[in-house]
C-alpha cells in the first residue's frame, strides 16, 4: 500500500473545496462554482449544466459553449469520471462519509450502474418538455459548492439525506449509480486515453484491487474476460487500485490503441462464465 | 481476484435489503427533503431579478446557479434563493440591498449563460420591475405629510417618480404632494422600496405589465 496517488488526489479534492471558498476569502481568481466558473479570466462550465440551459431556455452564449466544450474536452482527456474521482465535493464528502460506516467497506451493489444512464436521459426530457432544468434544482455539487461560497446552509440537507442513505442502506448508491453528470462523463470516458493498464502476469489474485474499488464491476473484465485495460467508462480513475496493489500489477497511461477484447458495457450483469 | 463472490442466487436478506428497504429509505429521504425546501412559495409569485434578467420561465431554465451574479455585485445586493424550483438563482431583496445599477452592470457581465441578457447595456432601459404604491392609504405623502423620501431618493427623479400637488380635501388650505410612478421610465431597482419610511414600504416593485388599469393615470 502506497500512497503515491491517494495524496495528489486528496490534494486536488481540497483544492477544489478551496477554490470554491477562495471568493468568501477576498480573491478574484476564481468566481462561481462547478456549474459555471471564472478561473484566471477562463470561462468553465459543466457541460450538463449547460446543456439543460440551452435546451430549457433556447439562449445560446458561444463563450458559454465553448467553456462547456473545453471542460468536456479536458475530461475526455483525463479519463471523464476523474470528475468524480478527484473533483467532485459530493464524491470527496460521500467517500469520507464511508469512513465512518464500517457496514459499508465492501462497495455494495444496490443498483447497476448503468440506473445513471437513464436518469440522464430523465433529466433531459424533462427540462425539453417542462423547462425545469431537474438537475440544476437537485443537483448536491451545485448545493455543495453554494453552501461553500454562499453559506446557503439549507439546501445542505440533499447531501445531508445522500449520506444517511448511503451510510444506512445503500453504500455508494448516488455516486455510483443515480448521479447523471456522473453518467454523462461515464459516456465521454469510454473514449478516453486514459486507462487502468493490467499485466496479469504480475497478479496474484489477491482482489485487494476488486475491495478497494469504489465501482469493482470495472475490473472484473480483467478476469472475467481477459481484458488487459479497464476500459468501462465508469471507472472514476482515482488509482486506488494502483496504490493497493502490492505486485504493482496495475499502472494508468494514454493508450490509444483499440484492445481487441475490449468490453465497455459494465452495465449489465455478467453472464457466468464456464469455470 | 476471488471468485468465491456467492451472489448467483438471492438471499432474502439480500432481498429485502436491496429490493424493498433502499428504494424505501431513498424515497423517505426524497420526500423529506423536498417538503423542506421545494416548496411552492417562491415559485409563483414575482422575484426581483437582477438587471436583465429575461422572462422568468425562460430565467429558471437558463440560469446555472453559478452565483457569479451575485460575487460581481459591489454592494452585495444579489442574493441567492435557497429553496423551491428557483433554488441557487439570484433575486434581489430590496428592503435591505436595493439594485443601484451600476453603469457598467457587473452582474450581466459576470453571468456565463445568458439568463442575465447580455444586450443589456444601457441602465436607463432595465425593466427589472416596476415600482408601485401598494397602499395609498398608509403613504404619508398621500395623507398629506411632506414625506417624499421615495421621490428624492429615486436615481431617476421627476423622471420615473414625479409628485403631482393636488388641493388636499381633509383640511381644505394644504396641498398634497403625490408621488407617482411612471412605468415607462420606472427601472424597479427598488430604491423607492428600500428607502420608505414606513415598517411595511407602501412603495414596492412589483412585475412590470405591459397595459395596466389604474384608477388614475397620469
Amino acid at each position: 500500500m502506497t500512497s503515491r496517488w491517494w495524496l495528489p488526489r486528496r490534494a486536488v479534492q481540497t483544492g477544489t473545496i478551496l477554490l470554491l471558498a477562495s471568493p468568501v476569502a477576498g480573491f478574484t481568481f476564481f468566481s462561481g462554482n462547478l456549474a459555471s466558473a471564472e478561473l484566471a479570466g477562463v470561462r468553465l462550465s459543466d457541460p450538463l449544466a449547460c446543456l439543460q440551459a440551452v435546451i430549457g431556455s433556447g439562449v445560446l452564449i458561444p463563450s458559454f459553449l465553448f467553456g462547456a466544450l473545453l471542460v468536456t474536452s479536458g475530461y475526455f482527456v483525463f479519463g471523464g469520471r476523474s470528475f468524480c474521482g478527484w473533483v467532485c465535493p459530493v464524491g470527496f464528502l460521500t467517500e469520507l462519509g464511508e469512513k465512518f460506516s464500517s457496514k459499508v467497506r465492501r462497495g455494495g451493489r444496490f443498483l447497476p450502474l448503468a440506473t445513471g444512464r437513464y436518469i440522464l436521459a430523465a433529466v433531459l426530457v424533462t427540462v425539453a418538455a417542462t423547462g425545469v432544468p431537474l438537475f440544476e434544482v437537485l443537483s448536491p455539487i451545485g448545493i455543495m459548492g453554494r453552501a461553500i461560497a454562499f453559506a446557503s446552509l439549507v439546501p445542505l440537507l440533499v447531501p445531508a439525506a445522500i449520506l444517511l442513505v448511503e451510510g444506512v442502506a445503500a453504500p455508494r448508491v448516488w455516486c455510483r449509480s443515480l448521479c447523471p453528470l456522473g453518467a454523462f462523463y461515464a459516456i465521454i470516458a469510454r473514449f478516453s486515453p486514459l486507462k487502468v493498464g493490467f499485466h496479469r502476469e504480475r497478479c496474484t489474485g489477491c482482489g485487494d484491487c476488486v475491495a478497494v474499488c469504489p465501482v469493482p464491476e470495472v475490473l472484473e473484465p480483467l478476469w472475467d474476460q481477459g481484458a488487459c485495460r479497464v476500459c468501462a467508462g465508469e471507472c472514476t480513475r482515482c488509482l486506488a487500485c494502483l496504490d493497493i496493489c502490492p505486485e504493482r500489477a496495475l499502472s494508468v497511461g494514454f493508450r490509444f490503441k483499440k484492445e481487441p477484447h475490449s468490453v465497455t458495457d459494465v452495465g449489465r450483469p455478467i453472464e457466468k462464465s464456464a469455470p | 481476484m476471488p471468485k468465491e463472490r456467492d451472489d448467483s442466487g438471492i438471499s432474502r436478506r439480500r432481498f429485502l435489503k436491496g429490493g424493498a428497504l433502499a428504494p424505501l429509505a431513498l424515497a423517505l429521504a426524497t420526500a423529506g427533503g423536498a417538503s423542506v425546501y421545494l416548496r411552492p412559495g417562491e415559485a409563483h409569485g414575482f422575484v426581483l431579478r437582477p438587471p436583465g434578467a429575461i422572462a422568468a420561465r425562460r430565467f429558471l431554465a437558463a440560469c446555472v446557479r453559478c452565483g457569479k451574479c451575485a460575487q460581481a455585485c459591489p454592494y452585495h445586493a444579489i442574493r441567492l434563493q435557497d429553496r423551491s424550483v428557483g433554488i441557487g438563482t439570484p433575486y434581489i431583496a430590496a428592503r435591505q440591498i436595493p439594485c443601484y445599477l451600476c453603469p457598467d452592470l457587473p452582474c450581466v457581465k459576470a453571468c456565463p449563460s445568458g439568463a442575465l441578457d447580455p444586450k443589456t447595456t444601457e441602465v436607463e432601459k432595465v425593466r427589472m420591475g416596476t415600482a408601485q404604491i401598494v397602499d395609498r392609504e398608509g403613504c404619508l405623502s398621500i395623507r398629506g405629510l411632506r414625506c417624499e423620501v421615495c421621490y428624492r431618493q429615486c436615481p431617476l427623479i421627476d423622471q420615473a417618480i414625479t409628485l403631482e400637488p393636488r388641493h388636499n380635501p381633509r383640511t381644505g388650505e394644504h396641498t398634497i404632494m403625490e408621488p407617482v410612478v411612471h412605468r415607462e421610465k420606472c427601472v424597479g431597482c427598488g430604491v423607492c422600496e428600500n428607502a420608505c419610511v414606513l415598517p411595511k414600504p407602501v412603495i414596492v416593485v412589483r412585475e412590470t405589465v405591459e397595459v395596466q388599469r389604474d384608477s388614475y393615470d397620469f
